[in-house]
């Protein structure tokens, strides 16, 4: 039988600590060595946002697989669970965040002496105090539901009763049209909203696609590290095999919502449209093209067999470089606006900011892993996770 | 492999192979009833008005169309970008549902990727009939030619050229491959010489093998791997030849994954009024059960939840965006001339599908029957809205205009209708409506009785 | 030799489980016929995985080159237009017609592949061994090399609960 509890030895604890810590002093360094002010700011928004899109990603997975009634996550549905308890965690950094200085530091429409008309145009919706509201419904609205998810998931789990399996249904519903709305709607207000002049109605879902494919990559991750400290030997090839077709699927998706924005509005040349990517491709060219390469060359041509994706030779790799090719994709959707093109760089405190927030995202997830056992044996679906083998 | 007990069964009334053989078999043989006379008498007659439209079309011209130099497009795009729309439940059902191993697509596969071969075939005539000379229609494949020119790679209507050729004749092999080990049965249980020798000529000499079997899979399984990307990117290019230009209300980012959306969510509407009515009539209710229907709601929810979003952002976008012409562009369609056809979109897309989350509502065949005809009808109307009150007053407050169909263009339009429900009432009698074997091969699993067939 | 013997079973478990002890036994089996794939009877018969996703993969390789490879040459080359200020080598606007080229050959050269490969195709012929089985019967052949060995094999297919025991000649 299946290691049920995990144990959070003081060694990971240690080295989870100590990646906090580095990041701390990578931006610590970096504010007071005078990195472009800006430069310290935009790399807590990234990194910030980013662990927490992992969080609500797995949160999404979670909920997905429930409404449609699917049986064979069961034996990672935990990993899921326990990753979306970074939510509030990375909720709330976010807000000290902005609070501390972040928002008017990044949002040049924060600074109410300087607006022209364009951004007087939409100060109903670009203001502070609206900001600020919108701000706590969305976290509120997730940390919530992410709460009660976990929790009928465990009740059932320990208590059996179809009650909380039909709850966990009608919650993970509510929270996939929450969702779908307030992932739009953030995107608008945190990143968007970074280069105000500009506009597209793809964005929100260009981003949730990003999102998407980082999140199940970082779902893949962490199943992979757990494996290897000898957890979940009941996920087999099969599970591995499905988590990969999501990354390989999902990766295509993002690149073709891409290829959508940019060549529609490469197409129509129009300035207002086009300046944002004029700004990307001439001053940060490296990147714009490294972007596309990570995010859908590779795990194209490298998981497009069937063998790719059960092996997690090929996976983990596959999954790291997805995961940063998504970091760079966030950066190039947030520096260029905030930092520009002479400041911006990749230093210690990109490096720092990314492993800080990696190891607090670590520490929630296994911290939130040892409170509960590691998979849903009573649940009616578990049988079939454990017995899942298909024929292709 | 084990199946959870709390699952609903797919296959009702305890069947064996040979019964679900007989079943699927039966609305082939013998005489067709008298609703299927009257049915085809109905649609043929539509058919013919369509002929007659093609006709007056293409000898008098396009002048006979209620079209002007400002809205040069109305319904003829309209209804082309219907029909395509349409045919993507098929390809969504054979294709992404497979890779999704959701069993249940077994029951309406069959029908549904034929449905999607005549919805594309429908569609193809309206961009070929809309350019008038309807007999020079293969000017626009890239052909040398005398005059050493090319078509322009760079249009989105060249792009559909290719789209549409592809989707059709993907759509085309993925369903006939699907279908050769039917046809397979079919020739084994014919009865009569003639008809033996045609089911033998179509089955292309199947038997059964091991080998034949297993490499059919993975075809499928490719084809599938295939096609759910190619339906994304029809209708993709199909919005394309909107999104790419410049005027409010058409040059926006996010019309190829909202209309792939909405292609989708007209396309199981459709679905499900051809086989609520055929379940009835053909005596399929066990293979095509509360529980089928019951999922298309569920999609149909999603896709029309995903619509609905999109307006919204659409709306607050054009706002945002600070250009006065996009936020006219908005307030036109709501209150505007045509607004009594943007408010029949909103209803019929936006709140209807909505009533789905009421569990007695999308368990009920009849709700969803009635719900499935306003889904067609309101996505028709988006269509026209988006086509139609963008042209009619863009930027140039002198060019603005109005637009009305004539009876030509919506006799062509009942026309294709009349030759799409003809192709479907042949459909169900000369090939089996349901996938025979692939029903088997999830009968163990999914059957009512599945507890007494297994025997391990 | 041109002798074989078939066999069928109604049910395809016991088809698996029948199969598994005949091949024990050592009888080889040429074929095995069924109304729907049977899940596991590749492995037991131990067949080799197929080479058709690799004809799907070269064939949109192909696809794709053709169609891009093709626009450059009639945009750069044949007959260069300015259309809306786009460069002639406009990258962006190419991708749709390269994909669907690459989705067009892919599909077609599979399809193409797996229907000449199992010899299907319009006009066909191929041994039909039993009407049921593309009903409810799960048939298997064994081919009998040497005559005299025709007796064992039908007493190890008996055993192993095969029904319709019949010894057949080839045409």
């Amino acid at each position: 039988m299946d290691k049920l509890t995990f144990v959070l030895k003081k060694k990971t604890v240690t080295v989870l600590l100590v990646m906090i810590a580095v990041g701390l002093l990578a931006i610590v360094i970096g504010y007071f060595t005078g990195t472009g002010g800006n430069r310290v700011a935009a790399n807590l928004l990234l990194n910030n946002y980013y662990f927490l899109s992992m969080a609500l990603i797995a949160l999404f997975f979670v909920a997905v697989h429930t409404v449609a009634q699917s049986g064979w996550q069961m034996t990672v549905q935990r990993v899921g669970e326990a990753m979306s308890a970074f939510i509030p965690v990375g909720g709330l950094l976010l807000i000290l965040f902005f609070l501390l200085g972040g928002l008017h530091t990044l949002y040049p429409w924060t600074h109410e002496e300087h607006l022209d008309e364009i951004l007087i145009k939409k100060q109903p919706y670009l203001n502070v105090p609206f900001f600020y509201i919108r701000l706590v419904v969305y976290l509120g609205a997730w940390s919530l539901l992410a709460h009660y998810i976990r929790k009928s998931s465990l009740a059932f789990d320990s208590l059996g009763q179809m009650s909380y399996f039909s709850r966990m249904r009608t919650l993970s519903a509510i929270f996939l049209v929450v969702y779908a709305l307030t992932s739009v709607m953030s995107a608008w207000d945190w990143l968007m909203s970074l280069d105000p002049h500009w506009f597209s109605t793809l964005y929100g879902w260009y981003v949730f696609s990003s999102m998407l494919a980082g999140g199940f990559a970082a779902l893949i991750l962490v199943i992979f590290v757990l494996k290897r400290m000898g957890y979940l030997e009941l996920v087999n090839d099969e599970h591995m095999h499905d988590l990969g077709k999501y990354l390989f699927g999902f990766s295509i998706f993002w690149a073709y919502l891409w290829f959508s924005q940019y060549m529609l509005i490469w197409y129509a040349n129009m300035p207002e449209e086009t300046i944002y990517f004029i700004e990307r491709h001439n001053h940060f060219s490296g990147v714009f093209y490294v972007n596309l390469i990570l995010n859908f060359v590779v795990p194209f041509l490298l998981l497009m067999t069937r063998d790719s994706k059960r092996v997690f030779g090929i996976l983990a790799p596959v999954s790291m470089i997805v995961i940063v090719g998504h970091w760079l994709d966030l950066y190039m959707m947030i520096m260029p606006g905030t930092v520009g093109g002479e400041h911006a760089g990749f230093g210690l405190v990109e490096i720092g900011a990314f492993v800080g927030f990696l190891g607090l995202f670590g520490l929630v997830t296994f911290w939130m892993l040892a409170k509960t056992p590691l998979a849903p044996v009573n649940h009616p679906y578990f049988k079939e996770s454990m017995d899942y083998h298909t024929n292709y | 492999m084990y199946v959870s007990p709390i699952r609903e069964p797919l296959i009702k009334g305890s069947k064996d192979y040979g019964q679900v053989t007989k079943d699927i078999l039966s609305p082939m043989a013998g005489k067709p009833s008298k609703y299927w006379y009257m049915g085809i008498t109905l649609s043929g007659t539509a058919a013919l008005f369509g002929a007659w439209a093609t006709f007056v079309t293409v000898y008098y011209g396009i002048g006979t169309w209620g079209l002007n130099k400002t809205i040069g497009w109305a319904w003829d795009i309209t209804n082309f970008v219907w029909w395509v729309g349409i045919g993507h439940a098929g390809t969504f059902i054979s294709a992404i549902l497979l890779l999704f191993r959701q069993k249940w697509r077994t029951s309406i596969n069959r029908s549904a990727e034929a449905m999607t071969l005549m919805a594309i075939a429908m569609a193809g005539f309206f961009p070929l009939i809309h350019m008038g000379r309807l007999l020079l229609g293969f000017f626009i494949f890239p052909y040398p030619n005398t005059r050493a020119l090319w078509v322009n790679f760079n249009s989105p209507l060249l792009w559909d050229v290719f789209a549409i050729t592809t989707y059709l004749l993907v759509s085309l092999i993925f369903w006939y491959v699907g279908l050769i080990p039917d046809l397979g049965t079919v020739r084994d249980k014919a009865t009569g010489k003639i008809k033996k020798a045609i089911y033998g000529f179509l089955s292309f000499g199947w038997t059964g093998s091991v080998r034949q079997w297993t490499r059919h899979e993975t075809v499928s399984l490719i084809l599938a791997g295939l096609a759910a990307p190619l339906v994304f990117s029809v209708h993709t290019i199909v919005s394309f030849d909107f999104a790419t230009s410049v005027i409010p209300g058409w040059h926006t980012t996010i019309f190829p994954p909202y209309f792939v959306s909405g292609a989708v969510f007209s396309g199981f509407a459709m679905v499900l009024t051809l086989l609520i009515v055929a379940r009835k009539a053909l005596n399929l209710e066990e293979y095509i059960t509360i529980g089928h229907i019951e999922n298309m709601n569920k999609v149909i929810i999603i896709t029309g939840s995903i619509v609905g979003i999109a307006y919204i952002t659409e709306f607050f976008i054009a706002w945002y965006s600070g250009v006065e012409y996009e936020m006219y562009t908005f307030v036109n369609r709501a209150t505007g001339p045509y607004a009594w056809a943007y408010w029949i979109m909103m209803t019929c897309n936006v709140i209807t599908p909505q009533l789905f989350w009421i569990k007695k509502i999308r368990t009920n065949v009849v709700a969803t029957f009635i719900i499935s005809i306003f889904v067609n009808i309101g996505m028709w109307f988006e269509r026209f809205v988006i086509v139609v009150t963008s042209l009619h007053r863009d930027y140039l407050p002198s060019s603005w205009s109005m637009y009305k169909p004539t009876f030509v263009e919506v006799a062509l339009f009942v026309g294709t209708l009349g030759i799409f429900f003809t192709l479907f009432l042949l459909f169900i009698r000369v090939f089996p409506v349901i996938a025979i074997a692939e029903v088997k091969s999830v009968l163990k699993s999914a059957g009512e009785n599945k507890k007494e067939l297994h025997h391990e | 030799m041109n002798k074989y013997i078939t066999a069928y079973y109604n049910d395809e478990e016991d088809l698996l489980k029948g199969l598994r002890e005949i091949l024990k036994k050592g009888v080889k089996v040429a074929d095995v016929l069924s109304p729907f794939p049977v899940h596991g009877l590749d492995t037991v018969l131990g067949l080799r995985r197929s080479r058709l996703t690799r004809v799907a993969f070269w064939g949109g390789a192909v696809g794709a080159i053709l169609g891009f490879g093709f626009q450059a040459w009639v945009f750069t080359k044949a007959y260069p237009l300015n259309f809306g200020g786009k460069p002639f080598f406009a990258v962006p606007a190419f991708i749709p017609v390269t994909f669907e080229m690459a989705v067009l050959f892919a599909a077609f050269s599979m399809v193409f592949a797996y229907l000449i490969h199992n010899n299907l195709g319009p006009g066909s012929r191929n041994v039909i061994h039993d009407e049921r089985i593309t009903d409810d019967r799960f048939l298997f052949v064994v081919p009998i090399e040497d005559e005299q060995q025709a007796g064992a094999i039908e007493e190890t297919l008996k055993a192993a609960g095969a029904l319709g025991i019949t010894l057949k000649t080839k045409e």
